[in-house]
């Protein structure tokens, strides 16, 4: 009696670890496209809107400033 | 944040998000510096960080995180992604070496 219900414990903890591990391979379901761009490439040119609805043009700040570019998944999200 | 615009550089947030959307998420947590919105995903495509992601068999595309840093004449120095590129110390660190003037 006891070994059987030793048995149905590990099936079903069996169970629960593959249905989490297939959870998880489901959230990992992305397409990675790593960036060609590299270390002494040119940056490409582009003006966007920013968070007052001003453009900002990136050629702007040739000549003037360094610029960290840091792209983020989403705002709100700790992506 | 401070130490990088010591070192004379400007730092642009970039996503997908509404102008709107990046506002209340700057005031939210207080950032200086501009969040730009790349709504149509030009800025993604041409700097080849479209990340797609299947959400119950749908799929959408995101930004991959990263962080570039560009001197003043336009040059890359540095490229940094995902987790690595979370912690800004090596970007301040490509941007204290570049030259001042």
């Amino acid at each position: 009696m006891r070994s059987t219900h030793f048995k149905t414990m590990i099936f079903a903890a069996a169970l629960a670890a593959s249905l989490v591990a297939g959870a998880i391979r489901a959230q990992q379901d992305v397409k990675v496209t790593h960036t060609s761009l590299k270390a002494g490439d040119m940056a490409p040119d582009f003006t966007l809107l920013d968070n007052q609805w001003k453009q900002i043009h990136l050629g702007d700040y040739r000549g003037k400033k360094n610029v960290v570019l840091a792209f983020y998944v989403l705002a709100f999200t700790e992506g | 944040m401070a130490k990088l615009e010591a070192s004379d550089a400007v730092v642009f947030g970039i996503s997908i998000d509404s102008p709107a959307a990046n506002n209340a998420f700057a005031q939210k947590i207080g950032v200086t510096f501009p969040l730009l919105s790349d709504m149509n995903r030009k800025v993604l495509k041409q700097y080849g960080i479209l990340k797609m992601y299947n959400v119950q068999k749908e799929e959408y595309d995101w930004a991959q995180r990263t962080t570039f840093v560009i001197d003043k004449k336009g040059v890359i120095q540095s490229v940094e992604e995902e987790a690595s590129a979370i912690n800004p110390n090596n970007a301040v660190a490509v941007c204290t070496k570049l030259p001042k003037k």
